[in-house]
């Protein structure tokens, strides 16, 4: 069992050699399509840190009706807020807070706001934290209909529209990716059907003097496997030396708020997951490729 | 040992390449097919190693019906038979040992096993002196006693040549048939060679079987006699008329069969 598993790794192994060009031209196919790969896999998952950030951020204002003063009352409004799926902090802001906020928005008229304190116009709020931003219209309208809440603010429809956008981004890069490593399967597909039409003498002969399909597999299975690792390897080393580049460049901050993902981990999980589909798609492949032939082959 | 029971193929294309062939070879017989380029010699070779399957009829290969073979079970009953090919198809890069060497591998005989068999084989074929050497440095004859090397080193029951003297001049076609003989004597294995190489095959005679356009028409147990083919004719062209002949011949027997049954 062994002996077979290291003959079929060397024949593997004898195979890119002895179709070095080949192989090369074909891994260079991968390298393209794993670098693109790589670049939306970055961009995909910072853009996901950002709308998390965003969403994290997203805050509803519920104001307290005026005649709601007592403290129990206030309490309860809080436990019935909380108690709502999707929120995730209540915060509690006194209209005597609101007002000094307000004031220290115009330090130029400080004092001229200042005069008016006692005729406070603004409410006592909940400052709403919620779990996702998806979920910001339905935990708005709950909170609205709680008896002892005026109205209920967010940040308006750009804040959905953004989020909206965002989501649309990230679904497109996710389909991107896929679309790539299938263009990677197709470009490792075809060029494994031309070296395996190269062999055709050595797979009659197999085929002749009666072995197994699955051993007529093995050693191109490994080949195809091999061309994807070494498919990978630029895009790897690039992504690695391009993400450190651009994080130490911007010092992790990209447009001035938002947060690049720091590298470590992100760049260890980054060259696993375009190693593996190197690995993944040498493998269907080479595997797709192969079996067009013996299929044909009684 | 091989069985062919009113076997007919037709392939998806319309061609009708065999009708009712019915044929009985023993064990460790040898046997020359012989017709010209079409006749369906080599459509009996496929249905033989198991690549086609009859349309109708069987074919029995030591008691197995190759035609009702599951796909899986194909590579374990092809290890009974050796196919040798005018094209010798030896792999260029790697040497006479390894070549012969390489069939064995494929089907994981032990080291222990292979290496003096193939040693036992390369010697059989009298290449013992080229073992190291490359097929581009042997000549015509020598690499088809590699081919024939390889497909005897698993100790086929059955040896099956396509034209194995197709390639090569008077002389070493003379040798390669000796080899065969040797081989069916020494290893008791049951030589089928497809051929139209005539005067090789008037050289060693043996039984003959003549396949035209599908059918078999001629059968001769003593083989191919010098009265059988006419010496100043291309083989070709022979066959073709002899072809014609015998099927106008059946056919002409067929409608007085059938004249006889109507007046009956």
């Amino acid at each position: 069992m062994f002996r077979r598993f290291s003959r079929h790794i060397k024949e593997g192994f004898i195979g890119v050699g002895r179709h070095f060009g080949m192989a090369i031209s074909s891994s260079a196919s991968v390298t393209i399509a794993l670098f693109l790969v790589g670049f939306f896999l970055v961009i995909t998952y910072n853009l996901n840190l950002i709308a998390k950030d965003i969403e994290q951020s997203i805050s509803l204002s519920a104001l307290v009706d005026y005649n709601i003063t007592s403290q129990t009352a206030l309490d309860t409004l809080e436990k019935q807020i909380l108690s709502i799926d999707g929120v995730k902090t209540v915060e509690f802001r006194s209209k005597d807070d609101e007002f000094t906020y307000y004031v220290e928005q115009y330090p130029d008229i400080r004092e001229f706001n200042e005069y008016y304190r006692d005729q406070n116009p603004f409410h006592d709020a909940f400052l709403v934290g919620v779990e996702d931003g998806n979920e910001l219209e339905t935990v708005k309208n709950k909170i609205a209909a709680i008896n002892g809440i005026a109205s209920v603010h967010d940040g308006g429809s750009n804040t959905y529209l953004l989020i909206n956008a965002l989501e649309k981004v990230r679904i497109f890069g996710g389909v991107l990716v896929l679309a790539l490593a299938v263009l990677a399967v197709y470009l490792i597909y075809n060029t494994i059907s031309i070296t395996i039409r190269a062999r055709d003498t050595e797979i009659w002969i197999m085929k002749n003097v009666g072995a197994k399909n699955g051993y007529i597999r093995a050693p191109f299975l490994v080949e195809g496997i091999i061309i994807g690792v070494l498919g990978s390897l630029i895009p790897i080393g690039a992504m690695i030396a391009l993400y450190l580049y651009a994080f130490n460049r911007s010092d992790g901050v990209i447009l001035g708020v938002f947060n690049l993902v720091e590298p470590y981990p992100f760049l260890l999980y980054l060259c696993l997951a375009l190693l593996g589909i190197g690995i993944i798609v040498g493998f269907i492949g080479s595997y797709l490729s192969v079996s067009r032939l013996l299929r044909n082959k009684r | 040992m091989i069985r062919l029971n009113k076997v007919s193929k037709k392939y998806k294309n319309g061609t009708h390449a065999l009708y009712d062939i019915t044929l009985n070879i023993k064990e460790g017989e040898f046997v020359y097919i012989i017709g010209a380029t079409g006749s369906g010699k080599s459509t009996l070779i496929k249905l033989l190693d198991g690549e086609e399957v009859p349309t109708s009829g069987d074919v029995i290969v030591n008691k197995i019906n190759v035609g009702k073979l599951k796909k899986s079970k194909v590579p374990m009953y092809r290890r009974n038979i050796g196919v040798v090919f005018q094209d010798y198809r030896l792999l260029p890069k790697k040497n006479t040992f390894e070549n012969v060497a390489y069939a064995m591998e494929v089907i994981d005989t032990p080291t222990k096993v292979l290496r003096p068999r193939v040693r036992e084989v390369i010697k059989m074929v009298e290449l013992s002196d080229k073992s190291t050497s490359f097929p581009g440095q042997l000549s015509g004859g020598q690499q088809q006693r590699v081919a024939i090397a390889r497909a005897i080193a698993n100790k086929p029951k059955i040896l099956i040549a396509d034209e194995p003297t197709g390639n090569l001049d008077p002389k070493m076609s003379d040798d390669i048939i000796s080899l065969f003989e040797r081989i069916n004597k020494e290893e008791g294995t049951t030589i089928l060679i497809v051929t139209h190489d005539i005067q090789t095959v008037k050289n060693h005679p043996k039984r003959t079987i003549e396949i035209a356009s599908g059918h078999v028409v001629r059968d001769l147990p003593e083989g191919l006699k010098d009265e059988d083919i006419p010496k100043d004719i291309e083989p070709d062209v022979y066959f073709e008329q002899t072809a014609k002949l015998r099927l106008d011949e059946e056919k002409k027997q067929e409608e007085t069969e059938e004249l006889k049954e109507e007046n009956v």
